[in-house]
């Protein structure tokens, strides 16, 4: 390696420094604690008893495990129709409150509400929303005499009616867009006008390349977040009708808290680590086709 | 471990503990009370540490009030060994925690404490031969609660409280076509009946809580194990007919709500006194802690008990337990301010309606039974339609008595009637494939004995 | 123009049905008894209106004392979290060092390991600090790049700072500034929009947080608003009145603060200026 210049060296040497509090942060108070939960994933550990060594005996467990699978499933189902109508909701919200309208602070505190009502609250009107008789979704489409569903107490219509309930929390993926927006420069989108270009032009060829790097923010974060969907199973369905919506987490939740089978659980954590790594893994290698950043080596 | 590479950073450690705050003085008892409940309960259970500090001088009693995710805490607080002294533990940890050694065997301390001995047999959670980990924190019972003004619509009498002339099931679903009325004011047993528009629905009974069903089961002749506990007999005719008839009770005779029907899922239901009250329902098989409900609300209820097949049988014990920890370095004043915690005589929980008394004397002695049941909360029917029920008919509900029932319920049972109550099969269906998986998953009985 | 305008209210308009459906059910709830709170089908206007849930929910827990002790947790977890996760993602974006990339991957990995299961071991570390029944579990990570959840902020950050064009930092490091110098001064008033997103997230996740205060508190006189809330739910009885009404209660600071801080998010003005 060649010797490095007055000013890389000064860079490496911030570079270091700054990163200090973060990587102190996750030695002291991160660490620990994931590899600790690694070492119960190698035992038969009931909390309150003593953990026993057993290897990998938790981990080829899980392959005859039919809720593992099941709840895999339901939650790869899941990601797939959240993240993405997530995404394109909030993006497209997120355009719409950066436009100059009159009550601007009101527009956007309005879209932003959904997010800040309690999970309680949504819950008990969201039961409504799918009551299969009277309630909002079923009136709606009986009035378009369209057939009318069972949503969250059927089945197979339990997983796309908690996706299309998920829609509701675009807010905070929505104040990233437009925080992101701000960044777009303003000349760019003159240039482009000054070229002749109309909106169209000018959203496909100025905001959408410059807010790359946001898209790619909330792809990442909704992907780690979604696998890891907790609290509609939790307190909408209980993980039923016939564990349809058996989120993973619910699932490894209650393996690990009802059943306190923290040796079994941490398995199950670490195997949905390993997914999320991988999937993630492959979104990164992804993005250095789709992604622009203004520094070249950034990636 | 870790731990120790974590103390080396000394002075964090150091900042951390000028923090954190201080103990109690050397000389005084010092007892921590873990619990949950209502801001209601709370109040209750307050006032009655408070009357124990009073009773007890020299000792203080700090509560630790765990409003929601109970077995979060407790969990944490058991792998980290900063447990309590008393407390209340779910019934699917308690005999874990006690077979662990976590909580203190009571058994010894019986002759001692001699109020220790009075309680109902049912509400005693043994975990072996002379080991005893605690006490069921309160009696619930299961019941037919009804709206007067209902009945009284429908020109029918009111279900009965005495479990002698209790209604079989024939009755029950010939009253239920009664009072069930869709928008347009027409039975289901009427031309034109919308089961799509039910204004008024018949009655109410869960197929995925055990402890609604149970009695009915073992009032059919059935039960949900044999005698070892090892293998599960819902798949027997008795039993399916139990489950074969509370479906039928929503789609052959459209007298009771589906799924989601009731704007209901989960732990997320209107309480029964809201579904009485507004006439969403008939009648509802809840239990008797609905009462404190009922009363708070104004309802116009009345309460029967449940219908039967054979002899009358109810669910009783549907409660959490309670248990004094091991480790308490004070283990008798725990174990007294354990006795204190379910006396009626200091909780208002009881003449409130919320806790049933767990000692014997509160079921058959009349000037004790007064002592609970003689106020504005209790209305007359309670001493026959609970007090005698609970007393005579009451079978433990499932929780306190089969071993691993929690992991059964949550990876097997519940999806299973979660089917039922969908009605896509058929109970003998669902039940023949079920009960051996079930069955796979039994470990036996918990042990009984009399005191 | 004019039909442009007219298509855009419409479409605020249209999304903002959707939207606020659960804010008004929530006030409605709040303002009903229990008993009409669950008529079916629902109803929108309460009769009577029940004011006095409000006045009974917010007495029947000493919410005046939970609501200080929560702003105290949300505001050292804004000022820990927005200081320590900009300074690590500009070490992370902006300056060139070996082994960067794997070890912001390192960081990154602890968001993808189920909270349950490191529990247990988190909270033995604090009992074995000494710290428990106090805020610094509550806190004291958020000084360290918010450490485990944190490294979505430091992401967040990240990413807008890339987006920032390099020639600043490059005539900044001609004129002899410190990589300090240009964060604080460049990088920093450029991304205004980040932080305040950054703070809002912060506030609001301290402000919903319920397991971190159930398991780090014991005494009650140190319990958040969240843990108040639960109180009106338990296994037998729901105060559906209470709860709707502190519910609403408890969310009106944070609606207020979104509405205060929204307005930092206009166009890049500053950018502009500076390309010029």
């Amino acid at each position: 390696m060649a010797a490095l210049s007055g000013q890389r060296r000064l860079e490496r040497r911030w570079g270091y420094f700054m990163a200090v509090p973060a990587v102190l942060g996750f030695v002291i108070f991160t660490a620990g604690p994931m590899v600790a939960s690694f070492v119960f994933s190698l035992t038969d550990w009931q909390i309150g008893g003593t953990p026993a060594f057993v290897g990998v005996d938790n981990y080829t467990a899980l392959a005859d495990d039919e809720l593992f699978w099941k709840s895999l499933t339901a939650t790869t189902y899941y990601t797939l129709g959240a993240v993405p109508l997530a995404l394109i909701i909030a993006f497209a919200v997120a355009m719409l409150l950066n436009q100059r309208v009159r009550g601007l602070p009101v527009w956007r505190t309005i879209f932003y509400l959904p997010t800040l009502v309690p999970a309680i609250a949504n819950v008990v009107l969201w039961i409504w929303i799918f009551n299969p008789d009277f309630g909002l979704l079923n009136s709606l489409l009986r009035q378009g005499g369209l057939p009318t569903g069972m949503w969250i107490y059927d089945e197979a219509m339990a997983v796309p009616s908690l996706i299309i309930m998920s829609t509701w929390g675009f807010g905070n993926t929505m104040v990233i867009f437009l925080a992101g927006l701000q960044g777009v420069p303003q000349h760019l989108y003159e240039a482009v006008s000054v070229d002749g270009g109309g909106p169209w032009h000018r959203f496909r060829h100025v905001t959408v390349p410059m807010m790359t790097p946001t898209i790619f923010y909330t792809l990442v974060v909704g992907v780690i977040g979604t696998f890891q969907v907790f609290s509609q199973a939790y307190v909408m369905t209980e993980g039923g009708p016939n564990n349809a919506t058996l989120f993973y987490v619910y699932y490894l939740f209650r393996v690990a808290f009802r059943e306190s089978e923290m040796g079994y659980a941490s398995a199950l954590a670490w195997v949905l680590f390993m997914i999320i790594m991988l999937v993630t893994f492959l979104l990164f290698r992804n993005a250095r086709r789709w992604v622009y950043y203004e520094m070249a080596g950034a990636r | 471990m870790r731990r120790r590479q974590l103390l080396a950073l000394g002075g964090l450690t150091a900042f951390a503990a000028a923090c954190g705050d201080g103990e109690s003085s050397a000389d005084e008892v010092q007892l921590q009370f873990m619990y949950w409940g209502s801001t209601f309960e709370q109040k209750a259970v307050e006032k009655m540490l408070q009357a124990y500090e009073k009773a007890n001088s020299g000792t203080k009693v700090k509560p630790l009030f765990t409003p929601d995710e109970y077995d979060v805490k407790l969990n944490t607080l058991v792998a980290s060994g900063s447990v309590p002294d008393v407390g209340y533990i779910p019934m699917a940890m308690s005999y874990r925690l006690a077979e662990q050694g976590k909580l203190v065997n009571l058994h010894p301390y019986l002759d001692k404490y001699p109020q220790l001995k009075g309680y109902l047999s049912d509400a005693y959670l043994w975990y072996g031969k002379d080991q005893l980990h605690g006490v069921a924190t309160a009696n619930e019972i299961e019941l037919l609660w009804y709206s007067k003004s209902a009945i009284a619509a429908a020109g029918i009498a009111a279900p009965p409280a005495l479990a002698a002339s209790a209604w079989t099931w024939d009755d029950l679903v010939q009253n239920a076509y009664k009072l069930t009325i869709d928008q347009n004011g027409r039975h289901p047993d009427e031309s034109g009946f919308d089961p799509k528009q039910v204004r008024q629905f018949g009655i109410s009974s869960s197929i995925t809580y055990a402890a609604a069903w149970y009695g009915f089961l073992r009032s059919n002749g059935a039960d949900f194990a044999d005698t070892a506990g090892t293998k599960c007999l819902l798949d027997a005719p008795e039993a399916i007919e139990v489950f074969q008839n509370l479906q039928d009770l929503i789609y052959k005779h459209r007298v009771a709500p589906g799924p989601g029907q009731l704007a209901a899922t989960g732990d997320d239901v209107p309480g029964t006194n809201i579904l009485l009250k507004t006439k969403r329902v008939a009648m509802v098989v809840d239990g008797h802690w609905s009462l404190l409900d009922m009363n708070e609300s104004k309802t116009d209820y009345g309460i029967g008990v449940l219908p039967k097949y054979d002899t009358p049988f109810t669910t009783s014990q549907v409660a959490g337990a309670s248990g004094v920890f091991a480790g308490s370095k004070h283990v008798e004043e725990a174990i007294e301010l354990f006795a204190f915690h379910i006396d009626p005589q200091h909780v208002d929980l009881y003449q409130q309606g919320l806790w049933m008394p767990q000692e014997r004397k509160y079921y058959e002695d009349q000037a004790a039974i007064d002592s609970w049941t003689k106020n504005d909360s209790h209305p007359p029917e309670f001493r026959t339609a609970v007090v005698d029920y609970a007393r005579d008919h009451g079978v433990a509900d499932l929780r306190g008595r089969l071993k691993n029932l929690s992991a059964i319920n949550s990876d097997v049972l519940t999806p299973a009637l979660q089917e039922i109550e969908t009605g896509k099969r058929s109970a003998a269906e669902v039940l023949k494939e079920a009960a051996p998986k079930i069955s796979a998953k039994m470990q036996g009985w918990h042990h009984r004995q009399e005191i | 123009m004019k039909k442009r305008n007219l298509l855009l209210y419409l479409a605020l308009i249209a999304g903002a049905v959707p939207t606020l459906l659960p804010f008004v059910w929530l006030i409605r709830s709040a303002l009903m008894q229990d008993s009409q709170m669950f008529i079916a089908p629902p109803q929108w206007i309460p009769e009577p209106f029940q004011w006095s849930n409000f006045t009974e929910a917010l007495t029947a827990q000493p919410f005046g004392r939970y609501f200080v002790n929560t702003v105290v947790i949300a505001v050292i977890n804004v000022l820990g979290t927005v200081l320590t996760c900009s300074v690590a993602a500009f070490s992370f974006s902006r300056l060139r060092w070996r082994g960067r990339n794997v070890v912001f991957a390192v960081l990154l990995s602890s968001v993808m390991l189920p909270y349950a299961v490191t529990l247990i071991p988190t909270f033995v570390m604090w009992q074995e600090l000494g710290a428990l029944n106090s805020i610094i579990p509550l806190t004291l990570p958020s000084w360290f790049a918010g450490a485990g959840g944190g490294v979505f902020n430091v992401f967040l950050l990240r990413q807008f700072f890339l987006t920032i064009p390099f020639e600043l930092d490059e005539a900044a490091y001609i004129d002899g500034a410190s990589p300090w110098r240009v964060f604080w001064l460049i990088v920093m008033p450029l991304s205004k929009p980040a932080i305040i997103v950054v703070t809002i997230f912060t506030f609001i996740g301290v402000w919903n947080d319920f397991l971190g205060p159930l398991l780090y508190l014991n005494d009650e006189e140190k319990y958040t608003l969240s843990l108040g809330l639960a109180s009106f739910q338990s296994i037998y009885i729901t105060q559906w009145g209470y709860l709707m009404a502190a519910s609403a209660a408890v969310i009106a600071p944070i609606i207020a603060l979104f509405f205060f801080l929204q307005r930092y998010f206009i166009e890049g003005v500053t950018l502009t200026g500076i390309k010029n």
